[in-house]
């Protein structure tokens, strides 16, 4: 097979896949209550009747599911999520607002992930049932057993009240002046706009929520790559390059490593699932103004459109990165198109 | 240790298959045994009452008489903590069991019979795959409403689909071997293949699988009562303890980080004694 018709029937399947999400989302909407109406709406249901006909008329509450699932589809492919009450604006606008700012953090956690997570993989294979590769083992047990908000918590305790090198929450110091809005990203806004002192401070309290997700999910990585270097290094090129006399050291790096880091793609999934569930506390402990403190202010004013687009907004997330990621395997190992 | 029973044997066997087994097997039995205690003798055995106020005094560190120090309100934290074991075992043994239960069935038949079947449940798994557990967790159960019982309905409705994907798997390996094609070939049927001979063979590997699956179950669960969905105040629950206490990280620090160490622990616990017994299996196959 080729790798476009693997990219096509890949697509074909992540459509698939968030239409199934849709139907999830659509299904609970409309479970929240007999009357849709009471739990988007609260008390402004019974106050305004004419309110409550208007949005019944909206939506197309009066007519049969199959028909308000078509409604909901096109309202959801011109990017209509509902009302958010609680925020005073459409969901949409909402998660745009907050969107960047959970971007933010997810590429620097991921760049913590890397950045931590590989050069200890490497480390473990390297010595292998040493003294480093157990240190390393029980390093990552205690991350990745660790719940989100313990992370969080202990950072804060280490870095910002016993050290005070961070500041303990929000996106930028009391006092300094966001950027102008030109791409919604601070850390990219302030440098568009030449500040460098907003970009050093919006960079300094991006650095603690990254570092709790990094530390809760960085042992995936170590304990692939480890396990992956110890697979390729039984293979029988590694042999062949011994054969010829090559050093320890260029088969190791050059050789095993190189074909070792292939298997990290396949934690793509998995690493995206784990950042968007540990944004829920890491922006909640950090107070930082992503999507998830607002996903979580969301549940405890029970605004059940903003959870539900929410929702949405992740599973097309992680679809996406599925996708990608999948992609990219096929790009680089072109064993897996076979399958 | 020799035991006559071959199956008594072989669970012997695998329990004290390494190191990782047999710790694992100590801290998760002295776990589930104090989960069991506690919910049989009550409040009584526990060295305060959890929701009695002014125990000791405010906001003690952790001393002798308080182990993990007490709280605002003058509440033993260290009993607190013990009395919310049972619940945290509880949801995460009825979580786990029920999806492995589901998705053994389900996963099991769906890779024997293969078709139309093998095709429906494997999608219906890629689309729950595509939300993160605890963000879906979060959608039913606010919907449902608060509540102990509301958030494992919310958890066991997403919780089974691994389950299924690998019965699934392990099911079309065994599926191929020589003793299901001798059950065929002796006219045998379809039903009683899969109950007798294809589930007991792929039911080891799926254990160790919910051994460390317990764990997962323990941090969601935390989690979600963390954001307040689970048992309400006074009731001691761990992640709604942490959640509780994380106000008082500068002036005492103890109060959010035991319960939330404990959580940590547990998870270590099971995914310790199922890494282990994964390991086993594996060696068992490789011969």
């Amino acid at each position: 097979m080729g790798l476009l018709s693997f990219v096509l029937r890949r697509l074909g399947l992540a459509v698939f896949v968030l239409l199934g999400v849709t139907i999830i989302t659509f299904a609970l909407s409309r479970s929240i209550s007999a009357n849709p109406l009471v739990a988007w709406l609260g008390r402004a249901a019974s106050m305004y009747p004419d309110l409550a006909a208007a949005y019944a008329q909206k939506y197309h509450l009066n007519e049969p599911l199959y028909v308000q699932f078509y409604y909901y589809l096109v309202g959801l492919l011109q990017g209509d999520l509902g009302y958010s009450v609680f925020k005073g604006r459409p969901v949409i606008v909402a998660i745009r607002e907050t969107l960047p700012f959970t971007l933010q953090i997810a590429f620097f956690a991921i760049l913590f992930t890397l950045v931590i997570g590989i050069p200890l993989g490497v480390v473990a294979a390297k010595y292998h049932r040493r003294l480093a590769d157990y240190g390393i083992r029980a390093f990552y047990l205690a991350g990745v057993s660790s719940p989100a908000f313990l992370l969080a918590l202990f950072l804060l305790i280490v870095l910002t009240y016993t050290f005070r090198l961070l500041p303990s929450g929000g996106a930028l110091s009391p006092g300094v002046p966001a950027p102008k809005p030109i791409t919604g990203f601070i850390i990219i806004d302030s440098l568009l706009e030449g500040n460098l002192s907003t970009f050093v401070d919006a960079l300094a309290h991006l650095v603690m929520p990254s570092l709790a997700l990094a530390l809760g999910v960085f042992g995936y990585v170590t304990r692939v790559l480890r396990a992956s270097i110890l697979e390729v290094m039984r293979t029988n090129y590694i042999r062949t390059a011994r054969a010829k006399g090559l050093d320890e050291n260029t088969i190791f790096f050059k050789h095993a490593l190189r074909n070792a880091m292939i298997s990290v793609v396949t934690l793509a999934s998995l690493l995206t699932t784990w950042l968007v569930t540990g944004t829920l506390f890491a922006e909640t402990i950090f107070t930082y103004p992503g999507v998830g403190q607002y996903m979580v202010q969301a549940l405890s004013s029970l605004d059940y459109p903003s959870i539900l687009g929410i929702t949405l907004v992740f599973a097309a997330i992680i679809v996406a990165s599925n996708l990608a990621a999948d992609i990219l395997y096929a790009v680089v190992d072109p064993e897996i198109r076979l399958k | 240790m020799k035991v006559k029973n071959p199956r008594t044997q072989y669970v012997i066997e695998l329990l004290t298959y390494n190191n990782e087994t047999k710790l694992g097997f100590l801290l998760v039995s002295t776990i589930v045994a104090s989960a069991i205690i506690i919910a049989l003798a009550g409040v009584s055995i526990l060295p305060y009452d959890p929701i009695e106020q002014d125990v000791g005094p405010s906001l003690a560190g952790p001393s002798l008489q308080h182990l993990f120090g007490t709280d605002i309100l003058g509440r033993d934290v260290f009993s607190r903590i013990l009395y919310a074991t049972p619940n945290d075992v509880f949801v995460s043994f009825v979580v786990v069991g029920v999806s492995l239960l589901v998705g053994a069935l389900l996963g099991a038949t769906a890779g024997y019979r293969g078709g139309l079947l093998d095709e429906a449940l494997m999608r219906c798994t890629d689309i729950i795959f595509a939300i993160p557990a605890l963000v879906l967790a979060i959608s039913i159960a606010v919907i449902l409403g608060t509540g102990v019982i509301h958030m494992m309905y919310a958890l066991l409705i997403i919780w089974w689909p691994p389950y299924a994907r690998l019965a699934r798997g392990e099911a079309l390996r065994v599926s191929h071997q020589n003793f299901i094609e001798a059950a065929k070939a002796s006219g045998i049927g379809s039903l009683r293949i899969l109950m007798r001979h294809v589930l007991p063979n792929i039911l080891t590997p799926m254990v160790a699988y919910a051994t460390i699956d317990i764990g997962s179950v323990v941090i969601i669960y935390a989690g979600l009562s963390y954001l307040g969905l689970s048992i309400r105040p006074p009731w001691p629950e761990w992640g709604a303890m942490v959640s509780a206490y994380q106000d008082y990280l500068v002036s005492a620090p103890w109060l959010p980080l035991f319960p939330a160490l404990v959580i940590g622990i547990v998870v270590v616990a099971f995914s310790s004694l199922g890494d282990g017994l994964r390991d086993a299996v594996e060696a068992a196959r490789i011969g």
